[in-house]
């Protein structure tokens, strides 16, 4: 089967030729199967937004190819990537990013109307989504009448109305309290298994780390191990994330 | 070492603050404009056709130096939106507020003082470079006009002082006064639109109740001009609450239709942009209903003033139909006026003798004489001719075109035999109708001049058209140039504080479109969506002040003959300089909000 994501010898260097130079990230290679949910790990600054950015097309790497859905990112004008993250990706932040002078609800239903879906069809989209992720209470809320945790829903929801081949995830737990942080990684889980939607999760946390299918360890910008949770339970492999962090982080 | 890390701040904004530092300039150059024509006694005097300029020159520096409170007020809060985040930071790290405080009265006064001192430079050398194309352009006469007016430096200095020291001192006691914690999170607290419908529906008929008695107001005024004095009080402060109602409640209820259209409002960016505009123009209220009511007293002064411009050709074309006319013709006469772009060149011949002056009612029979009937009711001149120039009616102008010796005279019109057998010299009279006497304004001043060597008599004696132009040109100069100056500043004034509050807001901004731009929104969307949105904050006031001025103009039918005449001229200087104003907003907007 094709791969959702396909990452070949990335490397990234910031800053121009002749000034400070700083490489974030060398050498990245990995792979992302259909309807898996790949957590990427590393310390602080060890280049996860970076390898994020590259992959949604908010940045371009120094070298190497990004492939999402057989499609070649890194060749895109400016045009075609918009409309690469408005058709293909789903994006959640740690800050949220929710549009504060939009109710939840247009804020879910933004990307539709970006794509300019039929009207007909966004109202349909939007209560579904809203129910699966249990929402439609709040829908008439706007952001600031709302919970972290809730609002990170009302990101999930938006993240994923549109139906993206892959959801990005950075660090989406880490403004959360932990009871809302395990309520956001159990219906990402749940909408992961259900729906096949495939995801990929930038994080520095093993808690939410152990919701992942598959841990692809980062540090100082190069890629090293990776643990599988095959048919552990969350717990067991929750333990075995903070062990190869010991060894990992030597 | 804080002041050090405030000073790199600056640095980093330059743009931003050049931005606000030439909109300060401008005030206070178009303040010095102003104040050296207000306060030039001498300039005034002598260009006063009534009492009342100085009075409405005083009125409107008054209103100028409102308008200047309120812009500052809008710079200074667009300095304050840059600076806050900074300083809570600052503040979060430890430093103290008094020192805070101190840094940012010390940065606004130094902001001020620089610009009040550069705009003051600027407005020396911009008011001898603009009255000297306002008067050369209009063909206007302004004497004891001086561009460097010290009195005018002194009052600008001090007002602008004194506002800078309180600017300063709100800016350090509003840094004091807010926690740490709303500084740094100015940008995320939007403010929920309070709906409360009965109320809502209330203002709108508030609005249109107060705008109707406001316009009603005016239209009465117009044909009973005793009136004014209570007129024009009621008419502003009913158009004023009529304004802010109608803004408040009437653009937001079409914005949540709008809204409500889910067909057009779910498509691409339409829900955001309606939603940043109710929560804009809620915010907004109140200087959208002042820009529209200074638009409209900006506007209303240029076209008023420029009115006044057109009545001039109709007084001097009201007095006499020829626009030339010259006594016994010799050659070099004979050349200018075959320079003329004539549209009727005739010769009379006459002979004067014992207090009559006869004509030939052959050379009638041929060329009739054409005058000016003139209708007091309709205050209108209606062209007529004549074969016979001998009634009262119509020999007086006749005469009036001769020289003015013969003045008193009483003319006959006689038979050729008659005529012949008068003992007297034969003289000859050339009348000439020009096809604009404007265009061919230059040539005519020399045929008058020469005109006057050769008959000394007519020096003074204001009888030719073109001594008639003159003298009425000098009255409504004056107000001519009033009106267009005042307008003008006006306009840059009240476009700027629309222009600093959008901007102000930019800051706030600058994630939402990030975030957009984030889910996957073309960046020629974003732009688009950006020129909508500041497209609308800049129409509302603008389409309101234009009805504003197309009524308020009824006051002044009586006064002006046909006061909508031309009124695509202020109407064109307007919506250019206001176009150019929304331009660099948008383009400065977008240089903020977009990476
Ligand atoms: N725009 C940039 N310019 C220069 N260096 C950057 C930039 N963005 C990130 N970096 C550097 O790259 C490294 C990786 O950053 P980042 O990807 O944000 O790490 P993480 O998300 O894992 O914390 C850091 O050392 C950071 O300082
Ligand atoms: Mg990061």
């Amino acid at each position: 089967m094709q791969k959702i994501v396909e990452v070949k010898n990335i490397e990234k260097i910031y800053g121009k030729a002749g000034e400070k130079q700083y490489k974030a990230l060398s050498d990245v290679n990995f792979e992302v199967e259909p309807g898996e949910f790949v957590g990427i790990m590393g310390a602080s600054g060890s280049g996860k937004t970076t390898l994020l950015n590259i992959l949604s097309t908010l940045d371009t790497p120094t070298s190497g190819q990004v492939h999402i859905g057989g499609q070649d990112i890194t060749k895109l004008n400016t045009n075609e990537m918009a409309d690469f993250r408005a058709n293909k990706i789903g994006f959640i932040f740690q800050d949220f990013n929710l549009l504060e002078n939009l109710t939840a609800y247009e804020n879910i239903a933004l990307p539709l109307a970006l794509q300019n879906t039929d009207s007909k069809k966004i109202d349909p989209a939007v209560m579904s989504i809203s129910k699966k992720l249990g929402l439609t209470d709040i829908l008439n809320h706007y952001p600031t009448e709302l919970s972290g945790g809730q609002k990170q829903r009302v990101a999930a929801a938006r993240a994923l109305v549109h139906d993206p081949a892959i959801v990005f995830g950075d660090e989406p737990t880490g403004a959360l309290d932990s009871k809302s942080a395990r309520a956001l990684l159990d219906t990402m889980s749940k909408i992961n298994h259900e729906d096949n939607v495939s995801i990929l999760l930038v994080t520095h946390d093993p808690f939410s780390a152990s919701y992942c299918d598959r841990i692809i360890f980062i540090k100082d910008g190069e890629i090293g191990q990776e643990l599988k949770r095959d048919d552990h339970t969350r717990g067991e492999f929750y333990q075995e994330i903070l062990d190869s962090l010991g060894t990992f982080a030597e | 070492m804080l002041n050090k890390l405030a000073l790199s701040g600056i640095k980093h904004r330059l743009r931003d603050y050049s931005v606000l530092f030439s909109g300060l300039i401008i005030a206070s150059a178009i303040f010095y404009m102003f104040m050296s024509l207000a306060t030039n006694s001498s300039f005034l005097k002598s260009n006063s056709p009534a009492q009342a300029t100085s009075f409405i020159y005083g009125f409107g520096a008054v209103l100028l130096a409102i308008i200047t409170i309120v812009y500052i007020n809008y710079a200074n809060g667009f300095l304050l939106s840059m600076r806050q985040k900074e300083y809570g930071m600052f503040m979060m790290l430890g430093a103290k507020s008094s020192k805070i405080s101190k840094m940012i009265f010390v940065e606004t006064f130094t902001i001020g003082a620089i610009a009040t001192v550069l705009g003051s430079v600027i407005g020396i050398v911009a008011t001898s470079f603009v009255s000297q194309l306002i008067i050369k352009s209009l063909d206007m006469k302004v004497t004891h006009f001086n561009s460097f007016y010290l009195p005018a430096l002194l009052i600008t200095f001090a007002f602008f002082i004194v506002i800078f020291i309180f600017s300063a001192l709100k800016n350090s006691i509003s840094i004091r006064r807010t926690k740490v914690l709303t500084l740094l999170h100015k940008d995320s607290q939007p403010a929920r639109i309070k709906k409360n419908k009965a109320l809502k529906v209330f203002q709108v008929i508030l609005g249109i109740v107060f705008l109707g008695i406001g316009y009603g107001t005016m239209i009465v005024m117009g044909s009973n001009p005793v009136l004014i004095y209570l007129g024009v009080p009621v008419a502003l402060f009913t158009i004023v609450i009529g304004t802010y109602f109608m803004i408040n409640a009437v653009i937001i209820a079409v914005i949540s239709a709008l809204k409500r259209n889910k067909k057009f409002s779910q498509k691409g960016l339409n829900n955001f942009t309606l939603s940043q505009l109710s929560f804009r123009i809620s915010d907004y209220t109140k200087i959208l209903s002042m820009v529209a009511m200074m638009f409209a007293l900006a506007l209303g002064a240029i076209t008023v003033g420029l009115g006044f411009q057109n009545q001039i050709s109709t007084v001097v074309d009201g007095q006499n139909y020829y626009d030339v006319t010259v006594n016994n013709i010799n050659n070099s006469q004979q050349k200018r006026i075959d320079k003329l772009n004539t549209k009727q060149v005739v010769t009379y011949s006459y002979k004067a003798s014992k207090g009559t002056v006869y004509y030939q009612a052959s050379e009638f029979k041929k060329t009739p004489f054409k005058y000016q009937k003139f209708n007091m009711k309709s205050m209108i001149g209606k062209t007529s001719s004549t074969t016979d120039p001998s009634n009262a009616d119509v020999s007086y102008e006749l005469l009036n075109n001769n020289l003015p010796r013969y003045r008193t005279s009483k003319i006959s019109v006689v038979d050729g035999a008659k005529f012949d057998s008068i003992d007297s010299k034969a003289n000859s009279l050339t009348l000439v109708k020009t096809k604009s006497f404007n265009k061919d304004l230059a040539t005519i001043k020399k045929i008058n001049q020469s005109e006057q060597k050769r008959y000394p008599e007519l020096k003074g004696s204001g009888a030719s058209k073109y001594d008639a132009y003159v003298m009425v040109n000098g009255i409504f100069s004056g107000l001519e140039f009033m009106g267009l100056f005042l307008g003008i500043a006006f306009l840059a004034m009240l476009a700027s504080c629309l222009m600093f509050k959008i901007l102000s807001g930019a800051s706030s901004d600058v994630k939402r479109y990030n975030m957009l731009y984030k889910i996957g929104t073309r960046t020629k969307v974003l732009r688009s969506n950006i020129n909508k949105e500041i497209a609308v904050l800049f129409a509302v006031p603008a389409g309101l002040g234009i009805i504003h001025v197309l009524i308020g103009l009824q006051m002044f039918s009586k006064i002006l003959y046909k006061p909508y005449m031309n009124i695509e001229i202020p109407f064109g200087i307007f919506i250019i300089l206001y176009l150019g104003y929304y331009f660099v907003t948008r383009y400065l907007y977008k240089k903020i909000v977009l990476k």
